[in-house]
């Protein structure tokens, strides 16, 4: 009789485990699917957006070869025509855009400002250390690398623009940013663009460019060789800074396109590979909950028969189960459900337990689902 | 200024200064050429290039560029380009303006912001134009803007002179 009692008390024990980790396994089902559902919306954004960057980066390519060809062009100059010594006090330029999810485009343009600021060669692979005002002017071209540098070198921050880069620059873009530098009225010696050099369509480095202004440049020996009918340096270093604008914003925005390429194909593949592992987290999770289902079938606990093929059925957890077994605490077993349990009482029946209701439930019940379930009752 | 040019180039080597009617001659023949880097900020027409004669209209008067030119540097006005490949065979451009260098390598570089082919341009348009940006100059705006049509004006009505003597 002992043994008999024990054996009857450890059964439902385990029936009520079971059931636990059904339940739990239905739960985390549905946030699996959720999870799946949402990472798939994930994947085709990055993947549209990995092909509108595409397009946009092989005109943006083509761009770019020619207006590197202008600039070199405009360089040629310059490289005749050395600064004799090194200008300290220099106006940088950073160029940047306004749109983000494309790498670290921003922080290596930003970070490349803050090294030549310091001191130190800005492109990482060459060049060499010179001397620099700590308070010389920037101006930036582009939200994002503007909130980073407002962070780092918030003195120094003399103009900011915005709304370039949303399509490949237009000399007018540049004309006019080199207007707005020229009407600042700061004091530089020269000005030094930092952009983002294109290696190849999956690499980009920092680097820069440097154009005297009109003082440096007549005071250039190399620069005395040229012989001028009427005098146009400011003309020319004006015009030149125009055009030194022109190829860096060209540069910086193929560039950009191929880092945005490159950062949504990642995305995808890694979106991709959250898909393959969640969807197989799900099928072993759905296999698993049939197989409890089918063992409890088999085993024939009525209980248990009864609930798995109610909740099977179940589409939301909102729908309520009712239930006259008074006995089982069974909220436990579906976190949230609503399981409603009843007992005959005369002509009606008397509702014990909602686990929907906050308050207790009384006898006499007012909801509208209450009695459309005990009509149904009443009548089985 | 005329004749202190006329003695300088007498000192110097192969300057000419051409008028609008074009002087094919030069002192170099075919066999010296310069290179010509002719470039536009969206399209290079000409990357080191060897051609034997350039005339360019620059600010302080037309010129024209043989081999071994002196360094010099020249802002353009907007007008006619002529570009002389070999013997014979000539191009013509309209250039609305820029900076023509020429460096100690014998080299000539021009930077302009548009140029095209003469034949691209449709007389129609520039009339049209000519007499809108003339109405917006002579009208009253603000002070920019009647510059900036001043300076339309002066760009219509060269294109219609290069037009007109092609």
């Amino acid at each position: 009789m002992l043994a008999q009692r024990t054996l009857a008390l450890r059964l439902p024990a385990k029936a009520a485990n079971a059931n636990l980790t059904q339940a739990r396994n239905m739960a985390t089902l549905r946030e699996i699917e959720m999870r799946l559902k949402s990472v798939r919306n994930i994947e085709k954004i990055t993947k549209s957006m990995k092909m509108i960057a595409s397009t946009k980066l092989s005109k943006a390519q083509r761009a770019m070869n020619e207006a590197k060809k202008y600039g070199s062009a405009n360089t040629e100059l310059f490289q005749h025509a050395t600064a004799e010594e090194s200008p300290k006090r220099k106006l940088f330029i950073v160029i940047s855009s306004d749109k983000g999810l494309c790498g670290g485009i921003h922080s290596s343009v930003t970070k490349a400002t803050r090294r030549g600021l310091r001191g130190q060669p800005i492109s990482e692979s060459e060049g060499k250390a010179v001397e620099v005002d700590s308070d010389s002017p920037i101006v930036v071209i582009g939200d994002k690398s503007k909130s980073q540098l407002s962070r780092a070198l918030p003195k120094n921050l003399t103009l900011t623009v915005n709304q370039i880069g949303r399509d490949i620059p237009t000399f007018a873009d540049a004309a006019g940013v080199a207007d707005l530098i020229t009407k600042l009225d700061a004091e530089y010696d020269s000005v030094v663009i930092v952009y983002n050099k294109f290696v190849s369509s999956i690499a980009y480095e920092a680097a820069y460019m440097e154009i005297s202004n009109e003082k440096i440049l007549r005071e250039s020996s190399g620069f005395r060789t040229y012989e001028q009918e009427d005098d146009s340096t400011k003309d020319l270093a004006e015009f030149s800074l125009a055009n030194a604008i022109y190829a860096a914003l060209v540069e910086g925005h193929a560039c950009e396109m191929s880092s945005r390429r490159n950062a949504m194909d990642n995305a995808s593949k890694n979106a991709g590979d959250m898909i393959s592992s969640l969807q197989l987290q799900y099928n072993r999770g759905r296999q698993a909950a049939i197989t409890n289902e089918l063992v409890d079938i088999i085993t024939g606990n009525p209980l248990n028969v009864a609930l798995s093929c109610a909740h099977s059925l179940i589409s939301s957890p909102k729908v309520p189960v009712l239930c006259n077994d008074v006995d089982v605490e069974q909220e436990a077993l579906i976190p949230g459900s609503r399981i409603i349990k009843f007992k005959p009482q005369g002509n009606g029946i008397s509702v014990l337990h909602n686990s929907a209701l906050s308050e207790p439930p009384h006898t006499e019940s007012t909801s509208v689902s209450q009695r459309h379930c005990m009509r149904a009752l009443r009548d089985i | 200024m005329s004749s202190l040019r006329l003695l300088s180039s007498v000192a110097r080597n192969a300057r000419i200064s051409s008028s609008p009617a074009v002087l094919k001659r030069g002192y170099a023949e075919a066999t010296d050429k310069i290179k010509l880097s002719l470039v536009l900020p969206h399209q290079s027409i000409f990357t080191s290039q060897d051609v034997v004669q350039v005339n360019l209209s620059a600010v302080t008067g037309d010129m024209g560029v043989l081999a071994n030119h002196i360094p010099t540097v020249e802002s353009l006005r907007p007008g006619t380009l002529e570009v002389i490949e070999s013997e014979g065979t000539s191009k013509k451009w309209f250039v609305s303006g820029g900076f023509a260098t020429v460096h100690p390598n014998n080299s000539l570089t021009i930077n302009a912001v548009e140029a095209a082919p003469l034949e691209d341009f449709s007389a129609e348009a520039v009339r049209a134009n000519l007499a809108e940006a003339q109405k917006v100059a002579n009208g009253n705006g603000s002070e920019e803007d009647k510059l900036e049509a001043s300076i339309e004006v002066g760009v219509y009505e060269a294109l219609q002179y290069a037009l007109s003597s092609k």
